[in-house]
């Protein structure tokens, strides 16, 4: 509330009148005769002199009134914040009810008080009142349309629960704003119902709420909360007598200002408890608990980190899917057997790191026979011939069937004496090599860094490509659908990539060793060299969770190891949410389905006996930080910008109706002052008969 | 004041009473309109019984010598009646200033005024001697008691008028030597004095054999003390002044003038005074009955 003219409350200081009226004994000017003063003169003068108020009633009334005509005269008016507050009789309204359901509102007791009050909300409609109900988490949707049935609004209300989504104002109020613009109602009010999280509004949120909407808020955030959070976990990979173990890292983070010891944790695998380990942790402080590296199972393992229950369940357990086979196996053809070997700065680039894990084998080309191909990611063909013979055709069926190839060009790379089957692999190379070595190498002067390769080279200052020199390469002359994917300063091609049935073949006209170039003792090669080898091996990286509101794209879970790519595009899926709820997707329209709940989804082939596809589905940590807003900035936002809508649209927003409905409440003060002055006549008179004054 | 029981009571209403000017008959329209509420009660006094024979003695009237007896014992016997007891009553009435006062239609002095009437006038009827004595801070008038004296008493009674203050100590050991013989004394007052004073007054009459009934007249006013509003609050009989801011003291007032008149009473009990007290608003019937009383008791008695 606001005043017009608030000089008027000066006005108040006329209160000192009553006061000093009530507690002022003013002596009648006629005199009482009494038959005698004999008892009055005994009674102690004191008692006749104590200051009191008299007439507590008269003296309120008149110090009402008095205040009544002040704040009248000061014009006060109410303000869009105060308006918050409902003002029953002046018609029907239009209750947007906005209910948080998002998973911080299963903190302790938020939700049986959120569902109270909206309770309560729909309980106190209006004969013409309409009422919707809309819940959000991050997204929202109208759970009724607007009606004045209140059972359908208890019904709706009851089938609501708190999902696992996070909070988003700004699509509540989008929705509501919409639902208020199209009423015709005369009266608009919005009851927000929420935690009030602070990561809900970010203060760039516009809803601009209808012109005259009243925003009601119910805020349950408890004023200490505490609560301790699964953030994520890590896995370190290692293989013993090709037994593939994991060692898992849980990351907790208490968020709370009370230290908490003793925390439990439990590492559960396919729903077994494996292992639990004790924390302790500071106030708002984050710890790991590292456990013991266990033996992976075959197939997809479903891990959970359990933290023990507190006020808000949700984030204590940490769901992850992880298999075996994430090692990519490489194998090198060093040249033939007699030279020296060249792959020494290449088998110790890839045998850094575990993301992926390279397991290397280097043969030389006579060595290897058609067995070794069995089960590889990657062939490397270091500066070597092409096998011949009955290798040679393995190794194309090895590539057509989805192997990667990854070939560098070095001087024992004789073009001469390819077979035949070379030209389905390798692009036509010239005898003749390039030497740049006069004038002291070249450089690479075109980098494809849109291709998966160099993407991780796109960011600026990631990777120095401009200091390796080539001093020698060999030029090749690249078939119809071979991409360059780097060249040299003078034009010739550094890098060329070509698909070969499923599989891809890299050409590197340069050689892994150090000779031709520099490259092996730049800072960048290690990355390059992996990045060469998970493309052409095709590995994708591995997804142990996901989080909810995501959405899994089926085909592309299913494409690299099930046949054709076409077959996967077109196949039926069917998707198991950890809640039971069977989702089956047929046609080509729907191909991906949103991954809406906490725990392992199950994605199957219709009809399909296979394991199925496990995705595991954690909600968004952000959540778990239940740092509240103030109310009236988020309630107040939305009022101001609902106040400058309407400022900016004046003409019909503010008419004159509703600005004198806004100021007028000095009317009604005035008319109380009224019956005050009525009713203090009445018992003045009143009280002044009482004093009987005889003759 | 609530209505009376028997029909034509309301006549007995102070308020209708002090309308009439004439003394006489209001005291007859309320003795006999109360004794005809009461059929006439066969106790009351019957003055012409024979009562006993005594001796002649020297200086008797001969005339009532009792001749038949004479006849029948040779000796000389005088008869007596009954009328013979009959004793003096006397109206002892304050007509001090602070009589004056009333805060409804009659003050204190009419109440009085008219209760000494219809008791007198009633004593008369019963042929008793009836006399007055008013007083203030002296005596004002004397009407000795006769049989023959109603219509004087009635006459000062309607002369009366409060004019000073009230020593009933001073007033009252003067007439000590006023009365020769035993009497009846009905005192009517409001006694604003000490009431130790108001007794020991009463004592020196009452060591001569007299018989007293004290009256204690006071308005309601005086007894609820209804006053509101600071105001001054003036003495009728000093005319002194003081500040009163009457609703704080109104409790400590009652409380006082409670105790003022328990002790009187309880005091006058102790010297055999008979004492009741009278609100102006009550009727007058309330007196007659206590005043019938006590008669009543005293022929028993006696």
């Amino acid at each position: 509330m606001a005043f017009l003219a608030p000089l008027f409350l000066a006005g108040l200081a006329a209160l000192v009148v009553p006061i000093l009226v009530h507690l002022t004994h003013k002596e009648r000017k006629d005199v009482v005769v009494f038959p005698s003063l004999m008892f009055l003169t005994r009674i102690p003068y004191q008692a006749v002199r104590r200051q009191r108020i008299r007439n507590w009633l008269l003296f309120a009334a008149r110090c009402l009134a008095l205040i009544l005509l002040a704040v009248a005269f000061s014009r006060p008016f109410l303000t869009r914040a105060v308006a918050n507050v409902p003002v029953r009789g002046l018609g029907p309204r239009e209750l947007v009810i906005l209910l948080d359901r998002s998973y911080s509102m299963g903190y302790g007791d938020r939700w049986t008080r959120a569902v109270s009050a909206a309770r309560g909300a729909i309980t106190g409609l209006g004969s013409n009142d309409r009422a919707s109900l809309i819940v959000f988490d991050g997204t929202a949707a109208a759970a009724t349309e607007p009606t004045a049935d209140r059972a359908i609004l208890t019904t709706a209300l009851d089938r609501v629960k708190p999902s696992a989504g996070i909070t988003r104002y700004e699509p509540a109020f989008k929705l509501a704003q919409r639902v208020l613009a199209e009423s015709n109602l005369p009266r608009r009010e919005v009851l927000l119902i929420s935690d009030f999280q602070r990561l809900g509004w970010d203060g760039r949120d516009s809803p601009s709420l209808p012109a005259g909407t009243t925003i009601n808020k119910v805020d349950l955030a408890d004023a200490k909360t505490s609560n301790v959070a699964v953030t994520g976990v890590d896995f370190r990979r290692d293989y013993a007598e090709d037994r593939e173990r994991v060692a898992i890292t849980a990351r907790l983070v208490n968020r709370s200002s009370e230290p908490k010891t003793g925390q439990s944790v439990t590492l559960e695998l396919n729903g077994r408890a494996v292992e639990t380990k004790q924390v302790n942790m500071a106030a708002n402080a984050a710890a790991t608990v590292d456990f013991a590296a266990a033996p992976l199972p075959s197939g997809t393992t479903r891990g959970v980190i359990r933290a023990a229950d507190d006020a808000l369940p949700r984030d204590n357990a940490f769901f992850f899917a992880i298999s075996r086979g994430q090692a990519l196996s490489v194998l090198v053809i060093d040249g033939r057997e007699g030279g020296a070997p060249r792959s020494l700065y290449v088998e110790r680039a890839l045998a850094i790191g575990d993301q992926p894990n390279f397991r290397v084998t280097t043969k030389r080309l006579g060595s290897v026979t058609s067995s070794d191909l069995a089960g590889r990611s990657l062939v490397l063909l270091n500066d070597s011939d092409l096998p011949a013979g009955d290798l040679g055709r393995r190794l194309v069926e090895y590539v057509q069937n989805g192997g990667g190839l990854l070939v560098a060009l070095g001087d024992r790379s004789a073009p001469r004496d390819r077979p035949s089957y070379a030209s389905d692999l390798l692009p036509a190379t010239a005898d003749a090599l390039v030497d740049r070595s006069p004038d002291r190498g070249g450089t690479l002067g075109y980098i494809d860094r849109s291709h998966p390769i160099f993407e991780l080279f796109s960011a600026p200052r990631s990777g120095d490509f401009s200091t390796p020199r080539f001093f020698r390469y060999r030029s090749i002359t690249p078939s119809p659908g071979d991409e360059q994917l780097a060249r040299f300063d003078d034009g010739h091609i550094a890098l060329l990539e070509r698909k070969v049935g499923r599989g891809r073949v890299l050409v590197f006209t340069s050689s892994f060793d150090g000779i031709w170039n520099d490259l092996p003792l730049q800072p960048v090669f290690l990355p390059v060299a992996h990045q060469l080898a998970k493309y052409a091996a095709a590995y994708a990286d591995e997804r142990p969770w996901s989080i909810v509101g995501q959405v899994a794209n089926l085909p592309s879970i299913f494409r690299d190891s099930t046949g054709p790519a076409r077959a996967a595009d077109q196949a039926e899926y069917v998707a198991v949410a950890p809640s039971g709820e069977r989702t089956r997707l047929e046609g080509t329209a729907r191909r991906s389905v949103e991954l809406a709940e906490q725990g392992f989804y199950e994605l199957q082939r219709a009809g399909s006996r296979a394991e199925p596809r496990i995705v595991a589905v954690n909600v968004d940590l952000a959540e778990s930080d239940l740092t509240a807003v103030e109310p009236q900035l988020l309630t107040g936002a939305m009022v101001a910008r609902a106040g400058a809508d309407s400022a900016s649209s004046a003409v019909e927003a503010s008419t004159p109706a509703d600005l004198e409905r806004r100021q007028g409440f000095w009317w009604y003060l005035l008319a109380a002052v009224l019956l005050l002055l009525v009713g203090e006549t009445l018992l003045s008179n009143q009280l002044s008969r009482r004093i009987a004054v005889p003759r | 004041m609530s209505g009376n029981a028997l029909p034509g009571m309301q006549f007995l209403d102070p308020a209708v009473l002090a309308r009439i000017g004439n003394l006489e008959l209001v005291a007859r329209t309320v003795v006999e309109g109360f004794l005809g509420g009461l059929h006439r009660s066969p106790h009351l006094g019957t003055s012409v019984d024979f009562a006993e024979h005594r001796p002649y003695m020297p200086g008797d009237d001969i005339r009532r010598i009792d001749w038949r007896l004479y006849g029948r014992v040779d000796r000389y016997y005088i008869k007596e009646y009954e009328a013979d007891t009959n004793t003096n009553f006397n109206v002892l009435l304050d007509v001090s200033k602070s009589m004056s006062f009333g805060s409804g239609a009659a003050t204190k002095m009419d109440y009085a005024r008219t209760l000494a009437a219809c008791l007198a006038y009633f004593s008369n009827q019963q042929r008793d001697r009836v006399g007055l004595i008013t007083w203030d801070e002296d005596i004002v008038e004397i009407v000795p008691p006769s049989a023959k004296h109603l219509p004087n008493v009635l006459h000062a009674l309607a002369r009366a008028a409060p004019q000073r203050t009230g020593n009933i100590e001073r007033v009252f050991r003067k007439l000590n030597e006023q009365f020769k013989r035993r009497s009846m004394l009905l005192v009517i007052s409001d006694f604003y004095e000490d009431p130790r004073k108001i007794v020991d007054a009463f004592a020196q009459l009452r060591g001569r054999g007299n018989d007293i009934m004290a009256m204690h007249i006071l308005d309601t006013a005086e007894l609820e003390f209804p006053y509101d509003g600071a105001t001054s609050f003036e003495d009728m009989e000093t005319g002194e002044r003081i500040p009163v801011i009457p609703e704080y003291l109104r409790d400590q007032y009652r409380t006082m003038i409670r105790a003022h008149v328990a002790e009187i009473e309880r005091l006058c009990g102790d010297q055999g005074v008979d004492y009741w007290l009278f609100d102006t608003s009550m009727p007058l019937d309330y007196a007659l009955f206590a005043f019938l009383s006590r008669r009543q008791f005293l022929t028993r008695i006696r």
